[in-house]
């Protein structure tokens, strides 16, 4: 019988509403009024039996909404007042179930053309949302009373939910109501899922139905899961989390339903919430990690070790929820662990991108600090092998950056691990990044002695800069201040000029070069050889006849001069006075080191010396001069600019390399190389470029005892490498520049792909040299068949290497190549690629 | 620069004064130098207030005290008291026309000088062959107390609590009290011998010299401890003698690398750097005039001579 009257209702309902419906269609106005009354009276519940509604909403309410969007033109909805329209015609879709409603809605919206319709609809759309309907939608899934519920209609709604901004800005174009913006749209959402979340809570509690009822929240996760995926998770989550965090913090419901709700979130949109509220904020997804494979996997694995775009703050964050709780400590011992074989894998180092390899670095010593006594206890011989190794691997680096992070690493970790006096302790700069990485050590104030050997650090950091600037110092420093003198004190008094005030010498600098010679060569008198180098170079200059006769000899008891004494500038001295001699008696000198730079018994530093002497005098010689005058100036000015070697040389060299990509920027943009003021002056440079070039192309490939350039020297390999593309750089309009060119790549090209980045940043900075200075025609008939694959090798570099640097240089070189390559095609007088 | 007539024993020739070049920056030139001690001059001792002539007393390392009339720029008389020995030490008693001098022979003379005379007064025989010079303090015009080193420790009379500042070979600094005959505060000032110490009783402040190339400063608080308060650096090693001016605007170092170096006192700030000499400058004084704009300094050195300064007397 139930069934029956149920069958009845039904059937009743659908004849009525086709009724209806079939009466909306027609023109006949008079009675529309009535229809929409009676239609509207399926939602209200006063007038219909719970079924009839339930009927009405579940099969007939879309076609309804439908009908009544197709009649937005006709003559009779024009002709209702605005009340009506907005009691009966607007309440349709405001009353009734919020899903249909909003699909319709964005559908008219897809489909109408802007009009006056179009706009009402709009209208209708804004309202929705102001009433506070989202809310309601949301609920009513909640709560399963949703009517129709298909997996595929649930997939379009979600879309639709998460993609109303772009479907309202992709219509409406500028005329955009601002409550359809990103900006108030997806906080409103936010909300809405705020308050159903609420209403379960309640629901939960059973305040506010007597009745239990079952909520799923599996709705909202899908909801947020969509709209984090598509990259709102920030505004959403900005909104969501302060409110979440609160209320989870001391309430049991909340914290059931916010665990659930995470729990519940589909697995592709997993990582994507989670990323967001780690950056928003963690805590409110409980020991998610430990039951949801996906979360554990981006909490542990992707977000620290598989990304690096993320602040220090995020770590700290995702490091710091891990140790929160202590079912989750398990946890973060595994990724100590793993963060350890990160940090300390020697192909990592050589590998993975600088920026990778500091956030590993933050991450390592932030889970170090986070960890108790006891687990470092457990932990040490891990440690004390992640540390060994990663010291060594981060040391053989050299790249300046890489091996100053793993002394501040190594230094924190041992202090960490060693209450006692074996601490390591480095010498290293201080600058923003290491101070940076000492402040991760102490996040919190449970590790006394690291605050203490923190700021015993950074107490010395500023000790040490003080003794530098006075030994910078020629003057006598003043005096410190008397506190308790008063004002009108000593500055009444003016001092004299007391530059004279030098230090008093006892002996005389040699007033010949060869007295200059002996004394260097036999002297043990420390005054005397002191002397004797800082008269070299002017001696030097100021005899160029002399000079000649003993330079070869000079050069070699130079190149083998000992600091013995602790002589000031002892290395910039004696740089200076090779420079000169180079340049003064340029084919002998230059045969000879280039000869001694791949013979046995030398050190490194000694074969990096000849490398700068042969480059300083390169350049000295390049630049224009008049007459003698000048030549000293412009040497004092060589002298000048280049900085002391006070042992970390990449920095220097870094310098250099990225002096000349500057230089090399403005020429590309500026097309002229020189101003056109300098006088005319013959090149001293072009004639003998090839006595700096060739014999240093030579037994590079034959490897000594002890020096193997290929092999383990690779430091010399990639300053030999930048040396030759200066040589090159600096034989630009040299006739012999195109045979140099072609030398230099086919030398280059066997290296290309080395695993030092210093190696490569050098080949890609001669490469470019080469393509500068390389008449174009020579270019294209010398890279001719290996040119599509030079293409290839550099445009894979500027994607795909790990080091910036060699990105950057890479990029330039094809700009270059593209550029000369344009001017040979466009160029119809020169020679042609068959010929 | 210097135009010098060798005419007489006593040469002495004005230069270029300098008191309006107070805007110029090049350093300043002595104003004249006397010459004619024919020794390294090794202490200088002004006495110009009254109204006798300004006179300079210098002690040479040949034993011979000159006194120098600085009106004329001559010698009015040269003592030749120590047998020939060193002169390490001269100094005048404000009260009377007497000198008292020590030298090397490990004696320390009283010389009467009144209306013309110089006789030979009194004498002591110290026992002490060191370089430490003599101190003397003058409570009264009838009481005066004289420190010099001796061989053991004598007791003073009981004078109400002297303090006696004491500069050691090994470096250190002892401040004694004389009555007590007690070590009140000691520090160590510098790694060498010290080399001279001068002190500042208004400011409670002294400085102290050694052979290397620091001046070290130090001060004397409330309780009578010695506290080192940093100092100076100088370009050249070794110092023989400070000076303070009596205004406390000036100090004076007398440097073995031939410089003076003039420092204003309250902070240490070096202000000139005076190249005449060319040897060792051994002494430096400041003169005690009553008119501060006539005030000068003297310097004498290892070559005989005594340059004659003056430094920021305007105001």
């Amino acid at each position: 019988l139930q069934r029956n009257t149920s069958v009845s209702d039904s059937d009743s309902v659908r004849l009525e509403v086709s009724a209806c419906l079939r009466c909306l269609s027609s023109s006949d106005s008079s009675r529309n009024i009535t229809v929409l009354q009676t239609l509207l009276s399926y939602l209200d519940e006063a007038s219909h039996g719970a079924a009839q509604r339930a009927q009405f909403s579940r099969s007939h309410y879309s076609r309804t909404l439908r009908v009544l969007i197709t009649t937005i033109e006709a003559d009779w909805v024009h002709r209702l007042t605005a009340r009506q329209r907005e009691e009966l015609w607007d309440a349709l879709f405001l009353r009734g179930p919020p899903e249909q409603a909003l699909l319709v809605l964005l559908e008219a919206i897809g489909e109408l053309s802007p009009s006056t319709s179009l706009d009402h609809v709009v209208t209708i759309t804004e309202k929705f949302l102001q009433d506070g309907r989202l809310t309601n939608l949301l609920w009513s899934y909640c709560v399963g009373s949703a009517q129709s519920d298909s997996p595929q209609l649930r997939e379009t709604l979600l879309g639709r939910l998460s993609a109303l901004p772009d479907i309202m800005a992709n219509k409406l174009h500028h005329n955009i109501s601002p409550l359809f913006l990103p900006q108030q749209y997806y906080p409103l959402l936010a909300s809405a899922m705020l308050t159903a979340l609420q209403r379960t809570c309640q629901a939960l509690r059973g305040q506010h139905q007597p009745d239990n009822i079952n909520c799923s929240l599996a709705f909202v996760s899908q909801t947020l899961g969509k709209l984090c995926l598509q990259g709102h998770g920030g505004l959403v989550l900005a909104a969501m989390a302060p409110r979440l965090s609160a209320c989870t913090r001391s309430d049991m419901v909340w914290q059931r339903v916010c665990w659930k709700l995470f729990e519940s979130i589909p697995q592709r949109s997993m990582e994507c919430v989670l990323t967001a509220l780690v950056l928003a904020v963690s805590g409110i997804v409980g020991n998610l990690v430990l039951r949801n494979k996906k979360a554990e996997f981006v909490i542990t694995h992707k977000l620290l070790l598989l990304q690096y775009k993320y602040e220090t703050g995020v770590l700290r964050t995702v490091l710091g929820y891990l140790a929160a709780d202590r079912d989750r400590r398990p946890l973060l011992i595994q990724v100590l662990r793993c963060i350890c074989q990160a940090w300390a894998n020697p192909s990592a180092v050589k590998h993975t991108p600088m920026e990778q390899q500091l956030y590993v670095s933050k991450a390592l010593l932030l889970s170090v600090s986070l960890l108790k006594d006891q687990e470092l206890q457990d932990l040490r011989s891990e440690l004390l092998q992640c540390l060994l190794g990663g010291m060594q691997s981060h040391l053989d680096s050299s790249v300046l950056r890489i091996r100053c992070v793993g002394m501040v690493v190594g230094e924190c970790l041992s202090s960490r691990m060693d209450n006692a006096d074996t601490k390591l302790k480095f010498e290293y700069e201080q600058d923003e990044e290491t101070r940076e990485l000492l402040s991760l050590m102490t996040p919190s104030g449970w590790c006394e002695p690291e605050s203490e050997s923190l700021q015993e650090t950074k107490e010395l950091a500023p000790n040490t800069c003080s003794v530098a600037s006075q030994r910078r110092q020629t003057t006598p420093p003043l005096a410190p201040t008397d506190p308790d003198s008063d004002l009108d004190s000593d500055d009444e008094l003016t001092p004299y000029d007391m530059t004279e005030d030098q230090e008093v010498s006892q002996t005389s600098p040699p007033r010949y070069l060869r007295d200059c010679l002996e004394s260097l060569m036999s002297s043990e008198d420390a005054m005397r050889v002191e002397l004797s180098l800082k008269a070299a170079d002017p001696l030097v200059r100021r005899n160029a006849f002399a000079a000649r006769e003993i330079s070869v000899q000079m050069s070699k008891v130079l190149l083998h001069m000992e600091d013995k004494y602790n002589i000031q500038g002892f290395l910039i001295l004696r740089h200076a006075a090779m420079v000169a001699l180079a340049v003064t008696d340029c084919i002998p000198v230059t045969q000879y080191l280039t000869t001694e730079f791949y013979s046995l018994n030398y050190s490194l530093r000694q074969r990096l010396d000849m490398l700068e002497v042969l480059v300083a005098a390169a350049q000295e010689l390049s630049l224009p001069t008049t007459d003698k005058k000048n030549s000293s100036i412009i040497s004092a000015l060589d002298v000048a600019e280049l900085p002391p070697f006070q042992g970390h040389d990449p920095v220097h060299w870094r310098q250099v390399v990225e002096k000349r990509i500057q230089s090399k920027t403005r020429r590309i943009s500026k097309g002229a190389s020189q101003p056109a003021t300098a006088k005319a002056t013959p090149n001293r440079y072009a004639p003998v470029a090839g006595y700096f070039f060739f014999p240093l192309l030579k037994n590079y490939d034959k490897p000594e005892v002890t020096f193997d350039l290929l092999g383990s020297d690779h430091l010399v390999l990639g300053r030999l490498i930048h040396s030759l593309g200066l040589f090159m750089h600096l034989a630009v309009n040299a006739p012999v520049a195109a045979q140099m060119g072609s030398a230099l790549l086919d030398f280059v090209w066997t290296v290309r792909y080395h695993t030092d980045q210093m190696v490569r940043r050098g080949v890609l900075f001669a490469v470019c040299s080469v393509f500068l200075s390389m008449p174009s025609q020579n270019l294209l008939l010398d890279l001719g068949d290996m040119l599509f694959e030079t293409r290839t090798w550099l445009t894979d570099v500027a994607e795909g290497d790990p080091d910036a640097d060699c990105r950057s240089l890479a990029v330039q070189s094809l700009v270059l190549l593209d550029k000369s390559l344009k001017k040979q095609l466009k160029d119809p007088q020169s020679p042609s690629l068959e010929s | 620069m210097l135009k010098l007539s060798v005419a007489d024993d006593a040469n002495v020739q004005p230069l270029a004064s300098l008191n309006d070049h107070r805007m110029s920056h090049p350093p300043p030139s002595p104003i004249y130098t006397l010459r004619g001690a024919g020794g390294p001059l090794n202490s200088l001792h002004f006495r110009c207030y009254g109204e006798d002539a300004p006179l300079l007393f210098s002690g040479s390392g040949k034993g011979c005290i000159h006194i120098w009339n600085l009106n004329t720029r001559r010698t009015n008389k040269v003592i030749e008291g120590h047998s020939g020995s060193s002169i390490i030490w001269v100094c005048t008693k404000r009260s009377k026309d007497t000198l008292i001098s020590q030298g090397r022979d490990m004696q320390i003379c009283l010389w009467d000088l009144g209306e013309g005379r110089c006789d030979l007064l009194d004498s002591v025989w110290t026992g002490s062959v060191g370089f430490c010079q003599c101190s003397m303090l003058e409570t009264s015009p009838i009481s005066s107390l004289l420190a010099f080193a001796g061989q053991q420790t004598e007791e003073p009379d009981s004078c109400p609590g002297p303090l006696l500042l004491a500069g050691y070979e090994e470096g250190s600094l002892l401040l004694w009290d004389v009555t007590q005959q007690s070590i009140l505060s000691q520090v160590k000032a510098h790694p060498d011998p010290v080399m001279c110490l001068t002190f500042d009783p208004t400011r409670l402040r002294g400085i102290s010299g050694s052979s290397e190339k620091n001046l070290s400063s130090w001060k004397l608080d409330e309780k009578n401890n010695l506290q080192l308060q940093g100092g100076v650096t100088l370009a050249n090693p070794g110092v023989s003698q400070l000076c303070i001016r009596e205004d406390g605007k000036l100090l004076a170092s007398a440097g073995w690398d031939s410089r003076v170096r003039v420092f204003g006192w309250k902070k240490l700030r070096p202000l000139a750097v005076l190249q005449y000499h060319t040897d060792m400058v051994l002494s430096v004084a400041f003169s005690d005039h009553q008119d501060p704009r006539q005030r000068l300094m003297a310097a004498g050195s290892k070559d005989q001579r005594i340059s004659l300064w003056s430094l920021y007397n305007e105001s």
